[in-house]
């Protein structure tokens, strides 16, 4: 019993994780209809710079237990380097898809480099212990109150974009580009400030989940090719596109994940894939998504 | 194949590799420079190893060159990067026919040595694996190499740590978890723990075995897993970036104050294994250089030193690994330059190098006349009484890889079950 | 696409290649092997993108598929003759791309891409998973084999690369070259390409979508596992890592370097794209972000490749438009 809540924890830990990253895919494609294969850099880059700024925190004499916020916020400085590389993206808009695609692996090979150049090649670990809030433990069963604060921030975020994109102007704004970019033009919304904002946007969630995962893991340079196919399994399975799917998926893809370790080792890695091919026969769309072409 | 004049050229200049046993090179070869071929990882999962030899090349090479280099030539290093088989056949290829290089060094993955074996022959290049075998698993598929010399067995580290986990911990211990690595490293090692347990008929239960995939930093499930088993002892081949997190989180859970820890390749990461998380009274594995060792030689003090004020780090094994094939190297051309009286043919350095003995800088090692290695072994119980923020040894044993890998044209399976262990 | 310039174009290429291994070092003419392996695998590959509209993120599945199957054929199997380990590994590719095709062609765009991804995928995880059949990490040796049942055992691994097997896969090229010509030229291939402009129309004209785009993609496939022969007899090993999805994205890179609206555009993109990509690697060990700056100056700039270039100079400003 308390190894199946343990497993159940990680699983929606490992979960809150790839909702925030898929959160960000979706952002992204919903609005924009890029598919942005360096997500998995953005992830990455969260990383790194979270270790980097908590570091330096440190040695400024801010707490440990700043842990949490000071990763939020390292994650969300990094919103910066969102509207350039979004300026890059722009001169491909008109393109064929595949080559908005191809644009942002370009990215991810490039990043690799950029990491390696800035941290080396050597995983790192951050220096605060993610232990500074304690654990929660009743007889066998052990959850580090980090984790459930982290899994806690994503269901805020969530909710939170869930409420920005359904009650706020701003948020209908979004919506109305994503069903229609014409007619919002027509109807005077300035698309490219909000093509701007969507990607930053997205680019932060995925940076912001980079560096609240890092104190329980490492930050190493194949974190972001491997993060990727796992987000797209999260999108595919929830439906491209749609805020409640990338929900969905990132529990569906977290639990079986956890799951399959302990209860069917082979299939562990397969099973992912397995089940983003049997969602892509069986509902194209995705759990949540609109019709695919 | 038909000669161009460049093609011609070139094998002239080659010649001194080609020329038949017995025959010098020509004069003009002796005060050009030594070229060495170094293929290391710099990216990857194996990058920080292939970043400590590469370092340990870049230090000896140096200290060597001040003081005339090897048999009076300087040496001059080519580093290119090992990534593929495909990629790395292909740098080995053109370290060894654009560059001209007299001798290559490197290696780190199993999988690119099985494929490198081979072309090394082919090309007939003096080759120096540092931490690559041309075993696929425990399985010799090149045993009559003459170009080619190739480390210790992989599994050297998981043998002594075996034997010593039955030695000192005999009686105390009967529910066994493993947590390794899904690759042929991770189960050989695995098997390997189990066989030896079965050959001194240590009574015990495998609970579970979890097998992360490679370099995965989601370890919760595992993690969960063997502490639903409850095991007394986990024994544990992780090596890779995954190695830390699991501590980290196997610590998170209270995992590690219960269960007695076997860790044979641990020393990888040894820096990443900070006092915070890694318990005292682990089994810690350092293999071929233990950074802190008192027994250590000259040499070794002194590149640790170096590292430490250099690099502000302390190096891992593979940094052993990449002096001994330098070190041997140079003692075979220098040994057999001697015995000739002028510059060595490719034969007789490699003849030079079967049954050498040399000091590497974390202890005594040498060459086996099948062209494996031999090497010294440390691993001992981890303390927090250092003056640094990871784990070191206290109490530790050395053992020589004579004891610990099967002689040459040995099955490693009948060599468990029959060979003569010390415990 | 373009007429007569092309058979020019292929002319000079293949007496180029014919005469290669007489003036350059060695190293490069062993550099070219490769290169052949890509370019077969690439010319089906393109079959899907630049004719049929069709973006695979999986294509590196078809030359693992080549690879293994070369290792089970002459590795496990003992076939010494390379015609029969090639055509069999053919054959076994396009049958096994069916079911997989059949599954992926209902959709295009973003979803084609995807599901072949994901199947690529699907396909590294059981190569590495089930060690006991494919050997995991450390793959499957492929032995040595005859070529035109001639053993050439005087040479060497290294001198027979060069030599004897560099002619073959020149001829090989060449006749997957020829035969993709004819395909591309034929009913079919017009099917394909209104299929890539239009496809409603297309079907409204009766062209049957599906059947032709699957048609494509076993082809592509077949072409695929042809190139992964080559590639693996050249390095001895088949293993998982030739699989993973980024190596599926390099093939994709080395189609647009050489222009994929192109017939030759994906050889010379395999082409400059080696040799790019030996001499970056000597240059710098930063060369994974050259060549991702490359790619990102290709997409935004010249997304027709080299091939599109070629055309440009030679006052076709018709080319640039087509690559949308």
């Amino acid at each position: 019993m308390a190894a199946f809540a343990n497993i159940l924890l990680g699983g929606v830990f490992h979960a809150a994780v790839l909702f925030l990253v898929a959160a960000g895919l979706q952002l992204i494609f919903g609005v924009q209809k890029i598919l942005n294969l360096a997500c998995g850099s953005f992830y990455a880059l969260g990383a790194y710079f979270g270790i980097t700024f908590v570091s330096l925190a440190l040695q400024f004499g801010v707490p440990a237990w700043a842990l949490l916020p000071l990763l939020i916020l390292a994650g969300l400085s990094l919103g910066l380097i969102g509207p350039p590389i979004e300026r890059m993206l722009r001169t491909v808009y008109d393109r064929d898809e595949s080559f908005q695609l191809l644009l942002t692996f370009a990215l991810l090979l490039m990043f690799q480099d950029v990491f390696r150049f800035l941290w080396g090649a050597n995983p790192l670990s951050i220096e605060a212990n993610y232990l500074v809030y304690g654990k929660v433990t009743s007889g066998d069963f052990t959850v580090p109150v980090y984790n459930l604060l982290v899994i806690a921030a994503a269901i805020m975020i969530a909710a939170g974009l869930g409420a920005f994109l359904q009650k706020t102007n701003y948020g209908r704004v979004l919506r109305a580009t994503a069903e229609n970019r014409a007619m919002a033009e027509a109807l005077g919304v300035d698309v490219s400030r909000v093509y701007a904002a969507v990607f930053t946007a997205g680019t932060v969630l995925g940076t912001v989940a980079g560096a609240l995962v890092v104190p329980t893991a490492a930050a190493s340079l194949d974190m972001a090719v491997d993060l990727v196919v796992e987000a797209f399994a999260v999108v595919v399975i929830g439906g491209l596109g749609s805020m409640p799917g990338a929900l969905a998926g990132a529990l569906i893809v977290g639990l079986i994940h956890a799951f399959a370790i302990v209860v069917y080792p082979e299939l562990e890695l397969l099973a992912t894939y397995l089940i983003v091919i049997g969602v892509l026969l069986l509902r194209p769309a995705g759990l949540f998504g609109k019709q695919a072409t | 194949m038909k000669l161009s004049r460049r093609a011609l050229l070139k094998s002239a200049a080659a010649s001194a590799l080609l020329a038949p046993a017995g025959v010098s090179a020509p004069a003009i070869a002796q005060n050009k420079p030594l070229k060495i071929g170094v293929l290391a990882p710099r990216t990857g999962l194996a990058a920080s190893p292939g970043i400590a030899g590469i370092r340990a090349t870049e230090w000896a090479l140096e200290k060597w060159n001040a003081v005339g280099g090897i048999a009076g030539r300087k040496v001059e290093a080519v580093y290119d990067e090992e990534t593929s088989p495909k990629d790395t056949i292909e740098r080995f290829s053109k370290l060894v026919q654009q560059e001209n290089v007299d001798h290559v060094q490197g290696i780190v993955s199993t999988g690119v040595g099985l494929a490198l074996g081979p072309v090394v022959e082919e090309s007939r290049m003096l080759t120096i694996f540092w931490d690559g075998t041309t075993q696929d698993g425990v399985d010799e598929k090149l045993p009559n190499g003459h170009y080619l010399f190739k480390s210790t067995d992989n599994e050297c580290e998981a043998v002594m740590a075996s034997l010593s986990a039955i030695k000192y911990w005999k009686g105390q211990f009967k529910k066994i978890a493993g947590i390794n690595p899904d690759y042929s490293y991770g189960r050989n090692n695995q098997a390997a723990f189990i066989a030896l347990l079965k050959r001194f008929n240590i009574d015990h239960e495998v609970v579970t075995e979890q097998w992360p995939k490679v370099g995965t930093m989601d370890l919760t499930s595992h993690v969960a897993a063997l502490q639903a088993a409850k095991p007394d002892l986990i024994f544990s081949s992780l090596l890779f970036a995954d190695l830390p997190v699991f501590m980290k989180q196997a610590d998170a859970v209270g995992l590690t104050k219960n269960a007695k820890l076997v860790f044979p390749a641990a020393g990888w990461q040894h820096t990443a294994m900070k006092k915070e998380f890694t318990p005292e009274g682990m089994w810690f594995g350092h293999n071929t250089l233990y950074f802190a060792n008192p027994n250590n030689g000259p040499a070794g003090k002194e590149f640790v030193a170096w590292y430490e004020d250099k690099h502000k780090d302390y190096p891992n094994w593979e940094a052993d690994r990449a002096y001994f094939s330098l070190i041997s190297y140079k003692d075979a051309v220098e040994k057999a330059a001697k015995a000739k009286g002028g510059w060595p043919s490719v034969d007789d350095i490699i003849g030079a190098i079967e049954g050498l003995e040399v000091e590497s800088l974390g202890g005594k090692g040498g060459w086996r006349k099948d062209h494996i290695a031999d090497q010294t072994f440390i691993q001992g119980f981890t303390t927090h009484k250092n003056r640094y923020d990871f784990v070191t040894l206290d109490k530790f044993d050395t053992m020589y890889s004579t004891e610990l890998q099967k002689p040459a044209g040995a099955n490693f399976w009948e060599w468990i079950k029959t060979a003569n262990f010390k415990v | 696409m373009k007429r007569p310039p092309q058979i020019l174009a292929a002319i000079l290429g293949a007496s180029a290649l014919a005469i290669f291994p007489l003036l350059a070092p060695s190293y490069y003419v062993g550099l070219m092997i490769p290169f052949f392996a890509y370019a077969i695998a690439l010319l089906g590959f393109n079959l899907l993108f630049g004719y049929g509209g069709l973006l695979s993120f999986g294509h590196a599945m078809f030359i693992g598929f080549g690879a293994y199957g070369a290792a089970v054929m002459a590795g496990v199997f003992g076939v010494k003759s390379f015609e029969l380990v090639l055509a069999a590994v053919v054959v076994g590719s396009a049958i096994a791309a069916i079911p997989i095709g059949f599954l992926c062609v209902r959709y295009t765009g973003i979803f084609f891409g995807m599901l072949t991804l994901a199947f690529g995928m699907l396909f590294h995880s059981f190569l590495f998973k089930f060690y006991y059949v494919t050997g995991g990490d450390s793959g499957m040796r492929i032995p040595r084999m005859n070529i035109l049942n001639l053993e050439f055992a005087q040479y060497n691994k290294i001198t027979f690369l060069t030599g004897p097997f560099y002619y073959y896969c020149l001829a090989l090229l060449l006749i997957a070259a020829f035969a993709m010509w004819r395909i591309v030229r034929s009913p079919f291939g017009l099917h394909l390409r209104a299929l890539r402009e239009n496809p409603r129309k297309a079907e409204y004209l009766g062209v049957h979508v599906r059947r032709f785009r699957l048609t494509a993609f076993v082809i592509s496939a077949a072409y695929g596992a042809a190139g992964g022969t080559i590639l693996g007899f050249r390095i001895g090993l088949a293993d998982p890592e030739l699989v993973y999805w980024t190596q599926s994205g390099q093939l994709v890179f080395m189609t647009v370097l050489g222009g994929s609206q192109h017939f030759l555009g994906p050889v010379i993109g395999a082409l400059a794209f080696t040799f790019l990509q030996d001499q970056l690697q000597s240059l710098t060990q930063y060369w994974r972000f050259v060549l991702g700056a490359i790619l990102a100056v290709l997409v935004i700039g010249f997304p027709a490749g080299i091939a599109g270039w070629a055309d440009l100079a030679r006052h076709r400003p018709k080319a640039r438009g087509a690559a949308a």
